[in-house]
């Protein structure tokens, strides 16, 4: 209890001081800015940093940068508040533990329908858009489900007498409850801290807030869902509803207590059924309920390996051996499109890049196009600004994206640089490159020469020999891979009038 | 060479390519295209740096070359290439400055042997 209230007492605080902080108008004028909005039009798959012009890589922040009109693919898991060495988090956890534990207490009370509003409130958790949503807006549970998780109080002689130490354990028990429940539920109970969180972040990075309000916040001095108003948090400018960060160190794709973790290696199957066809789920369920000791153990054994347990990171580059293994299939591919080769290019490359290019450019996504009736396939990643020459380019070409057009050609036509040419237009940036095979023909290399000195719009082109020399670094560490890039941009500047 | 001091710097350059161009060519040897990394990089331009000081007119490797941008990402066999030719006109410029004299090999001081003693020459013969 002594946490909570210290908690609290935080939060108080810092609502007051995010209140008196004058960013609402700043924040609204960014929100009506027709530029901004075209902004967002123009970004491939817009993040709120790339909104505000803020240029930071993932790789930086605490907080996984939200998407603006898509999930972010990782949960939190209350097993990493768990086993952090933090005291801050082992509290928050705590302070979840007694929140859910919570709703068993109103069952002992004959409060049930309480404990069923409650549940339901916390079962999504829109503002921190985790999970596999295309919409960033998920459903609440329904009350059969809300109901079956309750009853786990008065089932389970353990839970009725001392509470849960994991409420992930639910999933064992209640059909239906996976980590996008136990990810919102966590989120739900933890929304006070996690807009104070939100709060700092924003502060240290000068995001725009905007006064909102603010759904279903849990009061640990009451135990009840509230909405709370005049919170200053930042905004999806696509909805103009609040957004709330998650820190990275909370998230994993998969919790360390799961069900599938538990069936596969921890079930006794065999006691359940001997037929393969009647080890259902729901009878796995079952057998869960009537044998608590099962899980008892299970939990027991997952809390002794903790050290094991680690968060997901966002990104994760592939190995120095894969890296060199894709190249050398690269270069063994011959140029235009017999058996596909185009496609496996395109493949290749794909792999490859976003890894040699990490932590300096985040991947945003590979995305296909059609100009003049030819598919083309691009790489496009957000400019994090986070090198001098990314600066540079982030500044004298606008490019908030940096877009890489990838051609298993023999050479690079005429036409090739005027789709290039055309797709660089003002909201993406004025800076993008072609992957290629051979170095660009003498015509060709003078057309990008007369964009510069027309148009001010880079395009520099990195060969097999270049993508060779960028794993090279990749795996000797002497020097940057994007390193190439810079000397290919050098090179072109050189060439410039 | 003027001074004693023209002398000790050119034999603290000439211990210096030797040094860096005998490291470098073993990174050469197992990866040539590899970059050389900042730090490495930055010691070589300081050594390259007094090499065009000490190497003036026909004894400077090449006009347009000063030291290597660190833009231009050099590769480990690059700057061997580079090193070993400095380390070639160093020794020239040495072998030209060094005389017989009273049984011994002195190098020369405005024109007259010194009381400083080398190894014998071994570009000989080039044009001043």
């Amino acid at each position: 209890m002594f946490f909570v209230n210290v908690f609290m007492a935080l939060v108080l605080h810092k609502r007051v001081y995010a209140l008196l902080d004058g960013n609402y108008n700043h924040f609204n004028s960014c929100l009506v800015n027709n530029k901004s909005v075209k902004t967002i039009m123009a970004i491939i798959r817009p993040r709120l940093t790339d909104h505000f012009g803020i240029p930071l890589s993932q790789a930086d922040l605490d907080f996984a940068i939200p998407f603006l009109e898509e999930d972010i693919p990782l949960y939190v898991d209350p097993f990493m508040l768990w086993r952090s060495p933090s005291q801050q988090d082992n509290a928050l956890h705590a302070s979840l533990l007694s929140a859910f534990n919570n709703l068993g207490i109103l069952v002992r009370d004959n409060k049930e329908e309480q404990a069923l509003e409650i549940l339901i409130a916390a079962s999504e958790c829109d503002e921190v858009g985790l999970g596999t949503s295309a919409t960033r807006h998920g459903k609440r549970i329904g009350k059969a489900s809300a109901k079956e998780i309750i009853n786990l109080f008065k089932r389970i002689p353990q839970y009725a007498r001392s509470g849960f130490r994991h409420f992930e354990e639910i999933q064992l028990f209640v059909d239906g409850v996976s980590k996008d429940r136990i990810s919102d539920i966590t989120c739900s109970f933890l929304k006070s801290f996690l807009i104070d969180f939100t709060i700092q972040q924003c502060d240290k990075l000068g995001i725009p807030k905007v006064s909102s309000e603010v759904q279903n916040v849990y009061d640990f001095r009451k135990n009840i869902f509230e909405t709370q108003s005049a919170i200053s948090l930042p905004i999806n400018p696509k909805n103009g509803k609040p957004l709330i960060f998650v820190p990275k160190r909370w998230l994993r794709y998969v919790p360390w207590l799961s069900y599938d973790d538990y069936f596969k290696y921890y079930c006794p199957q065999d006691e359940i059924s001997h037929k393969p066809e009647e080890l259902r789920h729901i009878e796995v369920l079952n057998y869960n309920r009537d044998n608590y000791g099962v899980i008892d153990n299970y939990i027991k054994e997952k809390e002794r390996t903790f050290e094991d347990c680690h968060n997901d990171p966002l990104f994760s580059q592939i190995p120095i051996t894969s890296a060199k293994r894709r190249f050398s299939q690269i270069q063994k591919l011959p140029t235009g499109k017999t058996d596909g080769a185009d496609i496996a290019y395109e493949e290749l490359m794909g792999q490859l890049l976003p890894s040699l290019l990490y932590p300096n450019l985040d991947f945003a996504q590979e995305q296909a196009r059609t100009d003049s009736g030819v598919s083309i396939r691009d790489l496009i990643f957000y400019n994090s600004a986070s090198t001098p020459f990314l600066k540079d380019i982030y500044d004298t070409y606008g490019a908030r994206q940096i877009t890489m057009e990838m051609k298993n050609v023999q050479a690079i036509e005429r036409i090739h640089v005027d789709q290039l040419n055309r797709y660089l237009a003002d909201e993406l940036g004025q800076f993008g490159l072609f992957i290629t095979r051979n170095p660009l023909k003498k015509a060709e290399f003078k057309r990008t020469i007369d964009l510069w000195s027309g148009q001010r719009k880079a395009i520099v082109v990195l060969t097999d020999t270049d993508i060779g020399q960028m794993v090279e670094l990749f795996e000797s560490k002497q020097r940057n891979p994007i390193d190439v890039v810079v000397k290919k941009y050098s090179e072109l500047r050189r060439s410039c009038p | 060479m003027e001074t004693e001091d023209d002398v000790f710097n050119l034999e603290k350059l000439i211990v210096q390519l030797d040094g860096l161009h005998t490291e470098l060519s073993q990174l050469t040897k197992k990866s040539p295209n590899d970059g050389l990394n900042l730090f490495k990089l930055k010691l070589v331009n300081n050594v390259l740096g007094s090499g065009n000081q000490v190497l003036t007119g026909n004894y400077k490797p090449f006009e347009d070359f000063n030291e290597f941008e660190e833009v231009t990402l050099p590769t480990n066999s690059d700057v061997t290439m580079i090193l070993a030719l400095y380390k070639e006109q160093a020794e020239r410029f040495r072998s030209d400055n060094m005389i017989y004299s009273q049984h011994r090999w002195q190098y020369v001081i405005n024109g007259e042997p010194s009381a400083i003693e080398g190894r014998p020459p071994t570009k000989i013969g080039t044009i001043k």
